[in-house]
């Protein structure tokens, strides 16, 4: 028999035992939602990694040393890196003293960066203008501020449950929205700086950096050499934050090597800071975004197995209340094969169904549950994932039942009745 | 020859051995029309199906078109059976769900004709059993009579040399027999072969020869 009579006889079966083809689509489709949606989400955050990788320059090396770097040993540092490599430091501790025209700013924290910050994971429109290496050879009194967008600002109610009257606070987020701080001066540690730049990151949306790149804290820049000028006598308790950015996965290795020696050299030989390489944040992150939904393909494994023997129960069914119809096709011409492949049709045609209906309940679950669901955009891989998923069920699970019906003897299926 | 038979045997092992059919010999020639008469249980149906590829010989060999078809494997026997052999069925085993014309149509799309010719053939067939305005019909909307002239003509779809009828008039009036077998000698006349099983000596008088059988045996 031709693939379409298969096909429009296989359809017609199914179409005359509705309630009997809508359980076994219905019981494939809960295990097809179940991957459809645990794949989608997981390969929607595979993407984002990727995306947050391409940001963050190729072959970028992270650490954080608790010992403040001077520009001196900045510059050292960086001529034992591979060539072309970008080094940039952030100090890790924060100031957290600012004045706006006599208002007294909180909810921030003031770090020092150089130029080199702009090389990995920048997301920001600036207004204004960055730091340039003249502010840091000259140590400038200038500042840039970062402004979140509005859409996705959270109201803090604590903030008026312990409002103390008298003791009235600006938090910087609010005043950066109220006011064009650009060009502006403001009173840190009870220095004057002028803010040259006004930082605008993205949406939540539109911000492809990995976690521990996306921190949303209120910050005010200022830049590195100031930063380490103004407050002298917290060298020794100062924390520094040094990310590498080689433009080639192959010098990491090398920056890694450079890296630890140099602070080694600098520090002592049992000094040993941990260096990460990027590209081993990037797989933690892939980890754990595998391990989160790792459960969840379990359970749709458990539910096409469900499925697969309600398709296979379901078949034998069929195949017993059709050992008549089978012996009088065998009469008319089919062979095994015909008679196997009817059956498998049939069963391959209820998959498709639950692939499609597990599809729209799979869709549905990502638009109520799933994380930024609106930005959620759907692979082909993973459609094409569930529809194979489904076949491969249905085949496998049908299969015991057809070869059974194609055993049957033509001349005992006929006598049936 | 169309049909050689040297010493069938069919056993059956049940609690007991039963031998359905017991060292039958037979030669039929193209275009015979025989009529198999005997007592019920007497082997007629089990020889039948023997012939018709449907069962296999317990021992002995058969022979069919000068082809044995002891050791034929299911894909010949199967396609030796849609291309040489009609089955016409006391019940008429007509698919309930499928119309009048699907039935005709249904041995034609187990072989090698080409979809766009199966409907027109099967059509034709309908007229030549003067049913063609029953074509959308299922076979629950038709009388016993035109019903085995559905299964006529659906046995006739890959035009088959052989016809083999199981008691065709088994169910039927005797109005209704008396037309199913004009047809069946209409047929014949155009040199096939039909070998028929039937209780009814009216209808069996209507073959060229009668083969009378008896415990499994010719007699």
């Amino acid at each position: 028999m031709k693939l379409p009579d298969l096909i429009s006889t296989g359809w017609a079966e199914i179409r005359s035992h509705k309630m009997r083809s809508f359980l076994s689509v219905f019981a494939i489709a809960i295990g097809i939602a179940t991957f459809f949606y645990t794949l989608s989400v997981l390969s929607q955050r595979y993407r984002d990694i990727d995306r947050s990788a391409q940001i963050s320059g190729k072959g970028r090396v992270d650490t954080f040393i608790e010992k403040p770097l001077s520009m001196d040993q900045y510059n050292m540092l960086l001529r034992t890196l591979p060539e072309g490599s970008s080094l940039s430091l952030r100090t890790g501790n924060y100031i957290t003293n600012a004045i706006y025209k006599g208002r007294v700013l909180n909810d921030f924290a003031i770090q020092g960066v150089l130029p080199s910050f702009q090389d990995s994971a920048f997301v920001f429109d600036v207004e204004g203008r960055f730091f340039n290496w003249k502010d840091i050879e000259n140590k400038h009194r200038v500042a840039v501020i970062i402004v979140y967008p509005r859409d996705k600002e959270k109201r803090d109610f604590t903030r008026y449950l312990f409002h103390e009257p008298g003791t009235e606070q600006t938090p910087l987020a609010d005043l950066v929205k109220r006011v064009n701080l650009l060009n502006q001066q403001i009173s840190i540690n009870g220095q004057s700086f002028t803010v040259v730049g006004i930082l605008r990151a993205p949406t939540v949306e539109k911000d492809f950096r990995i976690a521990r790149d996306m921190e949303h804290n209120q910050y005010i820049f200022i830049p590195y050499s100031t930063w380490y000028d103004i407050i002298p006598s917290w060298r020794d308790y100062f924390e520094t934050f040094i990310r590498v950015v080689t433009g080639s996965e192959s010098k990491t290795g090398k920056a890694v090597s450079s890296l630890s020696s140099f602070l080694r050299s600098q520090f002592g030989s049992d000094f040993d800071p941990i260096i990460n390489p990027f590209r081993f944040q990037l797989k933690f992150a892939r980890q754990q975004a595998w391990i989160n939904l790792r459960s969840m393909i379990f359970i749709g494994l458990i539910a096409m197995i469900a499925g697969g023997i309600g398709i296979m129960n379901i078949t034998m069914a069929v195949i017993f209340s059709r050992t008549r119809e089978i012996g009088i096709r065998r009469a008319l011409g089919a062979s095994r094969w015909d008679i196997l492949f009817q059956f498998l049709v049939e069963a391959l045609l209820l998959g498709l169904c639950g692939a499609a209906l597990g599809m729209v309940l799979g869709y549905l679950a990502i638009l109520h549950m799933a994380d930024n669901a609106d930005q959620m955009t759907f692979s082909w891989w993973v459609v094409a994932a569930a529809v194979l998923l489904a076949l491969a069920t249905s085949f496998v699970f049908a299969l015991y039942p057809a070869y059974q019906a194609s055993k049957l003897k033509p001349v005992d299926a006929l006598k049936y009745e | 020859m169309v049909i050689h038979c040297e010493h069938l045997v069919k056993v059956y092992k049940t609690a007991a051995e039963f031998r359905a059919l017991d060292d039958v010999s037979l030669d039929i020639k193209k275009g015979d029309f025989i009529s198999i008469m005997g007592p019920s249980g007497c082997g007629k149906s089990t020889l039948l199906n023997i012939l018709g590829l449907l069962d296999e010989p317990t021992s002995g060999e058969y022979l069919l078109n000068g082809q044995p078809t002891a050791h034929m494997k299911d894909g010949l026997r199967s396609r030796t059976r849609r291309d040489h052999i009609g089955f016409i069925f006391q019940s008429f085993n007509l698919m309930p769900k499928l119309s009048v014309l699907q039935n005709i149509a249904l041995p034609m799309r187990y072989g090698d004709m080409p979809r766009s010719e199966i409907l027109p053939r099967a059509r034709e067939l309908l007229k030549r059993v003067g049913l063609e305005d029953k074509a959308d019909n299922t076979p629950q909307q038709l009388s016993g009579g035109q019903c085995q002239r559905v299964a006529c003509a659906r046995a006739l779809a890959n035009r088959p040399e052989i016809i083999l009828a199981d008691e065709p008039t088994g169910n039927l009036d005797s109005k209704s027999g008396a037309d199913i077998l004009e047809l069946l000698q209409e047929l014949n006349r155009g040199k096939m072969t039909i070998i028929m099983v039937t209780h009814d000596e009216k209808i069996a008088a209507g073959a060229q020869r009668i083969i009378r059988m008896k415990d499994g045996k010719i007699v």
